[in-house]
């Protein structure tokens, strides 16, 4: 039986003090499941996401990523631990003074792999994501879906354990789209990575079983 | 044109401290050497009953470092020079020994009172002259020279430096969306800051050289190699250069420590 990656017991998360945007929220991800957490706009859809890689530490309750309690983390200790997620922003979050094979070899930059390493995984990877050819390439030179593809090929770089997807394809059109649901399915298929991803709607042609969290006034509810 | 802009907002900060740190230098450099020639201009007269050695008076006094018998044939001829009509040849029996002595260095004004003091213990020593109000004078005048560069070199330090720590704010904000992005795949914090590391050590070493660049002319020129010469200050290119390391030092210093500031004063990502 799959262990639980991601686990939250009474989470409660806010910005400003005794503003609620999550509460009293208790549910886990195991290891090699594909999530969706859905909701209405301002639900607090990419918060919770936020708390999952540390940017907003939870007021109350329990949050454990990896085994690791999230509330009070050690900033180098956090650092350690998102050396274990990929993560993809519907904004992309591409570094636009690099080009798209030094975007790509961040992660492995930071995880120390030597400079042949790098070159090898991020050529294999651009290949994956069709981009073979635009290594060079500048983010602004290249189109939303282009992009987006970067950004995923950036987030598979290092073998992640979870993927933590902020509406990927939001800003996409169906064919770019697509391209991107078929390779976060590719990694939790034949890679056994978690992935988690927020989103407004849930594509309807996703061939791996899946589970959809809901979140409504700022309880988080397993649909499925 | 923006990145010039940027760097110049750097490089001049940095320039001023540093104008400023070798400015007190050769300041201090000059009046180090100027006490070592006061030091070997500057004498001491010692009157005794008995002749006196150099190993005597070192036992006593270890700043001693020679000491000159003052002819008393000179004191002889003064005294004839006045009309007093005594006998010389008797008198110069009777009259003690005078000796001009010297010290290791240039002494402040209460060093020196402490070695009279110490001359005065010996039994043969009955009388020293230090010729304390020229001495104090000449003292309280570098002694001023020294705190006026180091005042000069505590405003323009202070104020540069606020200067240096709002222009790597100004950075840090420009980067700001690197270093985010770079923080959520796990960087540590030095990883996320080389780029500022990077800008403020480029514009240390311009600082740096420009400041070499420009003393090293101004001690080239004619007015100033006058100006020293007649004391006898000598300072050289290689001087300089020297220094030139001491300011890439503090430089990437200043730089290093302002960056780490700005960084952990950002809230944590």
């Amino acid at each position: 039986m799959a262990k639980n990656v991601i686990v939250a017991k009474d989470l409660y998360l806010e910005y400003k003090k005794d503003t609620p945007i999550i509460k009293e929220s208790t549910f886990a991800i195991k290891s090699g499941s594909f999530v969706f957490i859905t909701g209405p706009s301002g639900s607090g859809k990419s918060t919770l996401l936020k708390s999952f890689y540390g940017e907003l530490r939870p007021r109350s309750g329990i949050l454990q990523i990896g085994g690791v309690s999230l509330n009070s983390i050690k900033p180098s200790k956090l650092a350690f631990l998102r050396k274990y997620l990929g993560i993809i922003f519907q904004d992309y979050k591409l570094i636009k003074e690099w080009t798209v094979k030094k975007n790509v070899m961040l992660p492995l930059l930071i995880a120390g792999y030597s400079k042949n390493v790098c070159e090898a995984q991020t050529a294999r990877l651009l290949k994956h994501v069709r981009l073979e050819g635009k290594e060079e390439y500048y983010p602004l030179e290249l189109s939303g879906g282009e992009q987006q593809r970067v950004a995923m090929a950036r987030a598979l770089a290092h073998n992640p354990v979870i993927i933590l997807a902020d509406e990927p394809t939001g800003n996409l059109d169906e064919y770019s789209s697509r391209v991107i649901w078929n390779l976060l399915e590719g990694a939790n298929e034949q890679l056994g990575t978690t992935v988690v991803v927020v989103t407004h709607s849930i594509p309807t042609n996703l061939k791996v079983p899946f589970k959809h969290f809901y979140i409504e006034d700022g309880k988080v509810y397993e649909i499925s | 044109m923006k990145s010039l802009k940027n760097h110049i907002s750097l490089i001049i900060p940095l320039f001023a401290i540093l104008f400023a740190v070798e400015f007190y230098f050769i300041v201090d450099k000059a009046i180090t050497e100027y006490q070592k020639n006061m030091s070997k201009d500057y004498s001491i007269i010692v009157v005794s009953k008995k002749p006196l050695t150099l190993q005597e008076l070192k036992a006593h006094e270890p700043h001693v470092v020679s000491l000159k018998e003052v002819d008393s044939s000179l004191v002889i001829n003064r005294l004839k020079q006045n009309g007093i009509t005594i006998n010389f040849k008797e008198l110069k029996n009777f009259l003690p020994k005078f000796y001009k002595v010297y010290l290791d260095h240039f002494p402040t004004p209460d060093e020196i009172k402490k070695i009279k003091k110490r001359l005065l213990t010996y039994k043969t020593i009955t009388r020293v002259e230090i010729f304390l109000k020229v001495h104090e004078k000449i003292y309280h005048f570098l002694v001023f020279l020294h705190g006026i560069s180091q005042i000069f070199l505590f405003i323009v330090f202070v104020t540069s430096i606020l200067l240096v720590f709002k222009q790597i704010e100004v950075w840090h904000l420009e980067h700001k969306e690197r270093m985010y992005i770079m923080a959520l795949f796990g960087a540590p914090l030095w990883m996320r800051n080389a780029i500022l590391i990077k800008l403020s050590v480029i514009d240390t070493l311009i600082s740096a050289f420009l400041v070499y660049i420009i003393y090293l002319y101004f001690i080239s020129t004619d007015y100033l190699k006058n100006l020293l010469g007649v004391e006898n200050i000598n300072i050289t290119p290689g001087d300089i250069f020297h220094d030139l390391l001491w300011l890439m030092g503090l430089g990437l210093l200043i730089s290093v420590v302002n960056v780490i500031i700005v960084s952990l004063r950002q809230p944590r990502i």
